[in-house]
């Protein structure tokens, strides 16, 4: 199978960066994503296995906000 | 509390509250540089409206760089179009960028508002002078057009 093109710059000053933007990327696809979940009566077992981390960890870092914006939680 | 405090106090203040609107848990060097454009003191932001500056010019600066940094990877925040989340809680705390630019700007006795920008422009890597390239701004010019008003202001 052949593998996938990235189209990464060859001007090390645009790869950094884009390393930058990708996390901040991931970071607002991340919060999107789990909030969208949630609201769609996911539970934080089947978010966090999803992401590939713990319960803890996926609740320790969206369940303030979530819980601020009115989303009803299920527990599992 | 001295002016200079007071100052360096309210632009932290709005630096925070543009990380937080920026989803972002550090104030970064960008955030302080938008919350100079809204802050206090007339010499940085003078400067920067000078250049073309202002807070709506730095958002869109931020966002070319953005979509550039993101497109020299292949990637586009526009193909992902996921609903808005709410906004983090969490009170963003000083990052790297932005511990730099303090510390670069305020290496004298007598400190004044403009040597935060300062510090902001002496960066030679990172999303500022990014931002600023894309925006046709001339970095080491602005830096000396903000020396010029800081000294310029002193006088006064």
């Amino acid at each position: 199978m052949p593998g996938v093109e990235v189209p990464v710059s060859p001007d090390p000053a645009d790869a950094l960066a884009s390393v930058v933007a990708l996390r901040r990327l991931a970071d607002r696809i991340e919060d999107a994503a789990v909030e969208q979940a949630m609201r769609a009566g996911w539970n934080w077992p089947q978010v966090a296995e999803a992401l590939g981390v713990t319960r803890q960890a996926v609740h320790k870092k969206h369940a303030k906000r979530l819980i601020a914006a009115g989303v009803a939680l299920r527990r599992r | 509390m001295s002016a200079f405090g007071s100052y360096l106090r309210t632009v932290m203040d709005l630096g925070r509250d543009e990380a937080r609107q920026d989803g972002s848990d550090t104030i970064e060097a960008q955030h302080l540089l938008l919350a100079i454009t809204a802050g206090p003191d007339e010499v940085p932001r003078q400067v920067l409206a000078a250049a073309g500056l202002d807070h709506q010019a730095v958002m869109d600066a931020l966002d070319r760089e953005f979509e550039h940094s993101l497109a020299a990877a292949g990637a586009s925040a526009a193909a992902f179009n996921l609903p808005r989340s709410s906004t983090s809680l969490k009170r963003p705390h000083l990052g790297a960028s932005a511990r730099l630019a303090v510390e670069r700007g305020f290496t004298g006795q007598d400190p004044q508002p403009a040597d935060l920008l300062l510090g902001i422009l002496r960066a030679q890597a990172g999303t500022v002078p990014r931002a600023l390239d894309l925006a046709g701004v001339d970095q080491d010019d602005l830096a000396q057009r903000t020396l010029l008003a800081r000294a310029a202001a002193q006088d006064r």
